[in-house]
């Protein structure tokens, strides 16, 4: 309950990233074939418990998510269980096809460890000033929570805002000569 | 047509000097290579091709990612044999090879040529096929030339740790007398995975392999599309005048009666109305064929004229409307000569069947029944519909 409070009072004017997404860029490294990255991401998949993110060869997973537009962002939510989710979490704005050899070579945008309740939903907002100019994403979940072979992730969401907001409605009126 | 960038990894350590594959291991092997590059280029043009070394003083890269064909296969002139092949030092600097790609959309692959014995261990091959796996690269093993315990294990396990959803493949390519490009153009090496390297690949094959093809006449579509074509065609042309002409035979053999040897044609027709299929004893298109020389040679109007392949469409259609009035008739039992009045006219001519009858095999012309159906042969009576009806229950035991 507490997390879906502060949750809500955080999206005051923040909004799901979710249709800003280029779903035809995203990638994900080190993931397991019957458990893709789509489960996490997208729209009803990821409300789904049963619907997990998956591993592959080790515990690590490096996520990559180019933006149709410009966007800041503002937090994000991590669900997953509590032993196979992750813990360590590094995001990097604007770097474009990372790989696991590369990580460690520039220091990232922000990094968030997750504790149980970021696990069952409550938002971890990020350094907002680090992310006002983003036009890609990268995630890198380092380690899970119990150090098991497989990290498992049910639910990955941004929340944030589009750099140019166009008042659709707001057009319209103007059109009126 | 997946866009791919292909390190290649080239064994020419001192066990490529063998001559188990002609000329020998080495030669066999660039062969090969200069195959893959083809094909990969030729299946997507963006794609790009790398080579490197994993013997001699140690890994060396001839060439990076490129798609120009003509550096990749001049760089594996001169090459030189000697030493140990180290394969995870080969498969790792390919790795890195393909990270530092030009276009990072293209899909990472390496193709290893696993020709000598492997001195790592298994553990360690596997935790090099993790990391492969990890960063979604692909790989497709060779294993040729030398065959010492354990290397096939090890490599099954090697792919068994990069394999994610059949990307990667090996290929045991045993010495003898096939090239070892021939053998690998069937592979998925090749083909990559079922799509585009196909066309190439079997170009290829029949340049390569000469006489021995795998295509239905002889011909390869490829090289000769028309000639395939007219080929097929009038293979197809010839078998529908056979089919007809069998069909033909197989309603003239009900009708007359032949004894025995109608049975399997009348209940081959019979089943061949019923089920309307086209299938035919041999020994009925022997008939039909020799009925149709005959008929031919006297002239007789209707039968099968095979003069000019544009009519033969028309005709089986003809036969097709044949088939279809007999076999309301036979149903029905009852009498319908007026279509038949053509055949009939041939039936007719009882010379012309005891000659007819007399030349077919297992048909003595003097048996009591066959000289009963000769005379009864003019007229569609039933007692020949139920001779038949009671000689086919004869034949279903």
């Amino acid at each position: 309950m507490s997390a879906a409070e502060s949750a809500t009072a955080i999206h005051r004017n923040q909004v799901d990233l979710l249709d800003f997404i280029d779903w035809s860029g995203v990638e994900c490294l080190n993931q397991s074939s019957s458990h893709p990255l789509p489960n996490a991401l997208k729209q009803g998949y990821r409300e789904d418990e049963g619907l997990n993110l998956e591993s592959d060869a080790d515990e690590q997973l490096l996520i990559y998510i180019p933006f149709t537009q410009v966007i800041k962002l503002h937090s994000i939510v991590v669900m997953g269980s509590e032993e196979d989710g992750p813990k360590t979490v590094k995001l990097f704005a604007n770097r474009e096809h990372m790989g696991f050899s590369n990580v460690s070579d520039f220091p990232p945008s922000d990094t968030a460890v997750l504790s149980q309740d970021n696990l069952k939903g409550k938002p971890v907002v990020v350094k907002y000033v680090k992310f006002q100019n983003v036009r890609s994403l990268t995630i890198f979940i380092e380690d899970n929570q119990s150090g098991s072979e497989i990290t498992k992730v049910q639910k990955i969401a941004l929340y944030g805002s589009t750099v140019e907001t166009t008042d659709m409605k707001g057009l319209k009126k103007i059109e009126d000569h | 047509m997946v866009l791919e960038a292909t390190m290649i990894c080239i064994d020419n350590s001192e066990w490529m000097r063998n001559g188990d594959y002609s000329p020998s291991r080495f030669q066999a092997q660039a062969d090969a290579v200069s195959l893959i590059c083809g094909a990969k280029t030729q299946s997507n043009p963006e794609n790009t091709v790398g080579i490197l070394t994993m013997a001699g003083k140690g890994v060396r890269v001839l060439a990076t990612p490129t798609s120009d064909l003509g550096k990749v296969l001049s760089c594996m002139h001169g090459l030189e044999m000697g030493g140990e092949m180290n394969l995870a030092a080969g498969i790792q600097i390919a790795q890195l090879a393909l990270k530092h790609r030009q276009n990072k959309n293209q899909q990472q692959r390496i193709i290893v040529f696993a020709g000598s014995p492997i001195k790592h261990e298994k553990k360690a091959l596997e935790m090099i096929g993790k990391k492969l796996k990890k960063n979604s690269v692909a790989l497709d093993i060779v294993n040729f030339g030398e065959d010492e315990d354990g290397k096939p294990e090890k490599l099954e396990a090697l792919l068994a740790s990069v394999n994610n959803n059949d990307t990667s493949h090996i290929v045991h390519v045993p010495a003898g007398q096939n090239a070892l490009s021939d053998v690998l153009i069937s592979t998925p090496v090749f083909t990559g995975d079922g799509e585009g390297g196909s066309g190439f690949a079997a170009a290829a094959a029949a340049a390569a392999a000469g006489g021995v093809s795998d295509f239905d006449f002889g011909v390869d579509p490829n090289i000769d599309p028309e000639l395939a074509l007219a080929l097929r065609v009038s293979m197809e042309e010839e078998r529908a005048r056979q089919e007809a002409a069998a069909k033909r035979a197989a309603e003239e053999a009900t009708r007359q009666e032949k004894g025995e040897e109608a049975q399997p044609q009348s209940d081959s027709q019979n089943a061949t109305m019923n089920a309307t299929e086209k299938a035919s004893d041999p020994m009925d298109e022997d008939d039909a064929l020799l009925k149709q020389a005959l008929a031919l040679s006297m002239n007789i109007p209707g039968s099968d004229s095979s003069a000019g392949d544009a009519q033969m469409s028309e005709a089986t259609n003809d036969d097709q409307e044949f088939a279809l009035a007999l076999q309301m008739s036979m149903q029905d039992g009852s009498k319908d000569s007026s279509d038949q009045s053509d055949v009939s006219k041939v039936l007719g001519d009882q010379s012309f069947m005891s000659s007819i009858l007399s030349s077919l095999p297992g048909v003595d012309p003097n048996d009591p029944k066959v000289k009963d159906l000769l005379a009864s042969l003019p007229s569609q009576s039933e007692p020949q519909e139920k001779k038949e009806e009671d000689e086919q229950p004869k034949d279903d035991k």
